[in-house]
């Protein structure tokens, strides 16, 4: 016979107590546990997006930008790099006015556009499907983090060690392509390229060349392309130079010409108004002195690229 | 009587004292205080019983039988196994509910959401595990209630019924926990949803495969349609039917009374709602307190393990171009994955399933024996214990263990650096994983015990599949471990090893692990009270040593 309910239920209604006592104390234990576990978790969720970016990274990024962020020279440039974390760096030199993160961010998912006349040439692809890539919008964020993950190590790197990097419109000589140059003074470096021209005087042609004046300017009398149309034709400037501006040589007016573009505009070019004002600081003294006597050279003799 | 009045001939004292056993007496539909108290004495009651008001006066109570058997109110007869099934669905919804506040199901946002309920919601990692132990704890009581009933008999006339919506009740806890599978959104999920989906596409003919799969994922393949479908399964329709099924269920369990154990009663004769006066046990107080007691002992222990014992796995998110390596059905349908691994989809995924739940919910039909005590059905209990040790071993075929032996060099890296999950190379952590390259035909002389308790382990999988596979000689595994960035590792796992004909082979496998990584085996707050014990420990040693 069982005679299970006979008694007291008292007995039942302790264990019914302990027991939600037990309850209560192990949620007590979690309530005191659960600032540093969300914590634990926040940075552990970043580190496993870290995770997940680095294989992204390598299975997409490191064939141009290198397997350690080092960047490859004429194909995408440096990220593990002190010129590229530093406030006064990359940011800086494409104008960009928000957060590096967001810089990283919307390159890697809109890309970035060939810079032709720099020394980045290639395109950085769209990633983000949205913008017709391959990628999620985790993924993206899992680069990003991988790439903002360099910074402690980038901001340690002296300038030699930073890989090259810089990301400018114009051509800099391959000599000032380093961080230790981007870190000198506006005087400095003015300095130093001067020093640099002194050093590498250019023959005239070079300068027509290298400074793309060819791309507005004529030298022969009968081309009727498009080179040339943006600006007068030097084919007879000879003849012409010394006759435009009252008291003024044919030598100091093309001189002024080219210091000063504005000065004296030829008539129908008034709208044009292309030419840029910064030849003098590109050009050294003497390089100004031998174009000019190039362009009013009749003589001049061209040749001919092979 | 008006309160004046009342104030009047027994005092203010008394007055109050009236008001609050009228009080009392509304709220618990009929019990005043002083039967409350004789009740928590144990004393009997008087005539007539005074303590019926609440079944007939309640809503709550009359769902409840006023009284049982005597023999059936003790615990070894049932174990409270159905009352557990119908509390863990109670705890399902509640904790279901709460979650449904931080979670939206679309695959843009749900894994997501699973990353700030862990992160950001004070007890939501609590929440969620609850919920998924809970599920799981489910499917377990809810079978072993249909084993209990089995083996007691329980299901013979009148209770044929019962034991019927009984099963469908189980098939519908089943596909009630499976549908909540998928919604975490992770490769988890992902993939254990997407075979489980493809064997109704086994259903002939094509045409109808086709359009039950295409039902069930929204669209070829599982998406944003079959996700949200997946969820509305799981939060609405299911529990519905559930909920229907359930008073079905419970009205037939109260009408013909639970069965008495087998040897009480005559063979052929059902006397479970005939009870004598002598045997009755009323529901108030004695079950309540029973119930209620028993109750809040399971909810201790679920939060215990909860809390202690039990972490929700949380995988990378669901990427539909990739496989994981395993994949594997949730435990309570290994046996049907297992069944897959030896038969064609339509035999194992679709007509041995149909068939055998329809044979379960034909038993009580087609089991004439009226007797429903041990001695009588000899057959009945083989067949049943048969049939349990059948489905133990189609769930033992359903594991990894059984035939999806990968290529070796894939299994050695597996075995210590999984895809999905910890093992032991992240579970030791950033801080044991010493740069530099370790091969397995070298001895190393390092002073880091869980490191080299990981070489060896590699050593281990890397000799085990040499001695296993003909095709796998004189292997060499290279683990290189350097340093990718502040606070990242990066190992590259390298196996060579030679075929039966020579011939060089190479594996290549590298992972990231970063300073903070938890994987979800590590989530629980035991892994944080060991880290808080330890770096207790340090400091105390710290200061006691002087540093």
């Amino acid at each position: 016979m069982h005679r299970l309910y006979t008694r007291s239920p008292i007995a039942k209604i302790m264990w019914g107590i302990v027991t939600s006592l037990i309850g209560i104390i192990t949620l007590l234990l979690v309530l005191v546990s659960e600032n540093p576990r969300m914590e634990a978790q926040t940075l552990s969720w970043e580190g496993r997006s870290i995770e997940n970016g680095a294989t992204l990274f390598a299975n997409n990024c490191a064939t141009c930008h290198g397997p350690n962020g080092q960047g490859l020279l004429g194909r995408a440039p440096g990220l593990n790099s002190y010129y590229f974390f530093t406030d006064t760096g990359r940011l800086q030199d494409v104008g960009w006015v928000g957060s590096l993160e967001d810089y990283v961010r919307l390159s890697i998912a809109a890309g970035r556009p060939s810079k032709t006349d720099s020394q980045w040439p290639e395109v950085m692809p769209t990633w983000a499907g949205q913008y017709g890539g391959p990628m999620r919008g985790d993924q993206i964020e899992h680069l990003t983090n991988y790439v903002m993950n360099w910074r402690e190590s980038a901001l340690a790197q002296t300038p030699d060690e930073d890989p090259f990097q810089p990301f400018e419109d114009v051509f800099r000589p391959t000599e000032f392509q380093n961080t230790a140059f981007l870190l000198l003074s506006e005087e400095e470096q003015a300095a130093a390229l001067e020093e640099y021209q002194a050093r590498n005087i250019r023959s005239p042609q070079e300068i027509w060349e290298s400074e793309a004046c060819f791309a507005c300017h004529n030298l022969e009398v009968n081309q009727v392309d498009y080179a040339g149309q943006n600006g007068p034709n030097f084919a007879d400037l000879h003849e012409r130079a010394g006759s435009r501006v009252a008291d003024m040589t044919a030598e100091e007016y093309v001189y002024e010409s080219i210091v000063s573009p504005r000065a004296f505009v030829v008539e129908t070019y008034e709208e044009v108004g292309q030419m840029p004002e910064n030849f003098a600081e590109k050009l050294s003294e003497d390089e100004i002195q031998a174009l000019v006597a190039w362009l009013l050279d009749p003589d001049r003799e061209v040749t001919e690229e092979e | 009587m008006g309160l004046q009045e009342n104030i009047r001939e027994k005092g203010v004292l008394g007055a109050a004292a009236a008001q609050a056993d009228d009080v009392f007496t509304r709220l618990t539909a009929g019990i005043d205080a002083g039967e409350f108290r004789r009740m928590l004495q144990g004393e009997p009651p008087g005539r007539p019983n005074p303590r019926l008001k609440p079944h007939s006066e309640g809503f709550l109570l009359h769902i409840k039988p006023t009284y049982y058997h005597e023999s059936v109110t003790r615990f070894t007869h049932t174990y409270r196994l159905g009352l557990l099934s119908t509390y863990l669905f109670i705890v399902e919804t509640i904790t279901g509910i709460l979650l449904m506040i931080w979670y939206a199901p679309s695959p843009e946002r749900a894994y997501v959401d699973m990353i700030l309920l862990l992160t950001n919601i004070p007890f939501g990692q609590f929440l969620r595990d609850m919920h998924r132990l809970g599920a799981e704890a489910m499917v377990a009581i809810v079978t072993l209630h249909m084993v209990r009933c089995y083996l007691t008999g329980s299901y013979k006339p009148p209770r044929q019924f019962t034991w019927f919506t009984g099963v469908l009740l189980l098939v519908m806890t089943l596909f009630l926990s499976f549908s909540g599978y998928l919604l975490p959104w992770d490769q988890l999920a992902f993939w254990a949803v997407t075979i489980g989906t493809s064997m109704a596409e086994a259903v002939p003919p094509a045409v109808v495969g086709e359009t039950v799969n295409l039902l069930a994922r929204g669209a070829p393949d599982i998406g944003a349609n079959g996700l949200l479908r997946f969820y509305l399964l799981h939060v609405l329709f299911l529990p519905l039917l559930l909920i229907l099924f359930f008073f079905v269920h419970y009205y037939k369990v109260v009408h013909f009374g639970i069965s008495l154990p087998a040897d009480e009663e005559e063979v052929g004769e059902d006397t479970g709602n005939r009870v004598p006066a002598d045997k009755r046990v009323y529901y108030l107080p004695d079950v309540l307190v029973d119930e209620t007691s028993f109750l809040t002992v399971m909810t201790a222990l679920l939060i215990v393990l909860t809390v202690f014992f039990f972490q929700a796995p949380l995988e990378n998110i669901a990427n539909p171009q990739s496989t994981p390596l395993h994949t594997v059905a949730p435990w309570y349908f290994y046996w049907l994955q297992g069944l897959l691994k030896i038969a064609d989809k339509f035999i194992a995924g679709v007509l041995l399933p149909g068939v055998l739940l329809v044979l379960l919910m034909a038993i009580p039909y087609l089991d004439y024996n009226p007797s429903r005590r041990g001695k009588d059905r000899k057959v009945a209990i083989v067949a049943g214990i048969v049939a349990g040790v059948v489905m133990i071993i189609w769930s033992w075929m359903g594991t990894p263990e059984y035939a999806v032996e990968g290529a070796p060099a894939v299994e050695i890296v597996q075995d210590v650096m999984p895809e999905e999950g910890s093992g032991l190379a992240r579970e030791m952590g950033y801080k044991h994983l010493p740069l530099g390259v370790w091969r397995t035909d070298e001895e190393y002389d390092v002073h880091d015990h869980e490191f080299n308790e990981l070489l060896h382990e590699f050593n281990h999988a890397v000799d085990y599949y040499r001695r296993a596979d003909p095709d796998f000689n004189a292997p060499v595994g290279i683990l290189t471990i350097t340093q990718d960035q502040p606070s990242l590792k990066k190992l590259k796992w390298e196996i060579m090893w030679f075929d039966a004909e020579g011939t060089p082979g190479d594996y290549e496998k590298t992972f990231w692990l970063h300073e903070d990584s938890l994987y979800w085996e590590q989530y629980g707050w035991k892994h944080l009270f060991t880290g808080y014990v330890a770096d207790g420990w340090k400091s105390l040693s710290g200061a006691i040593v002087g540093e």
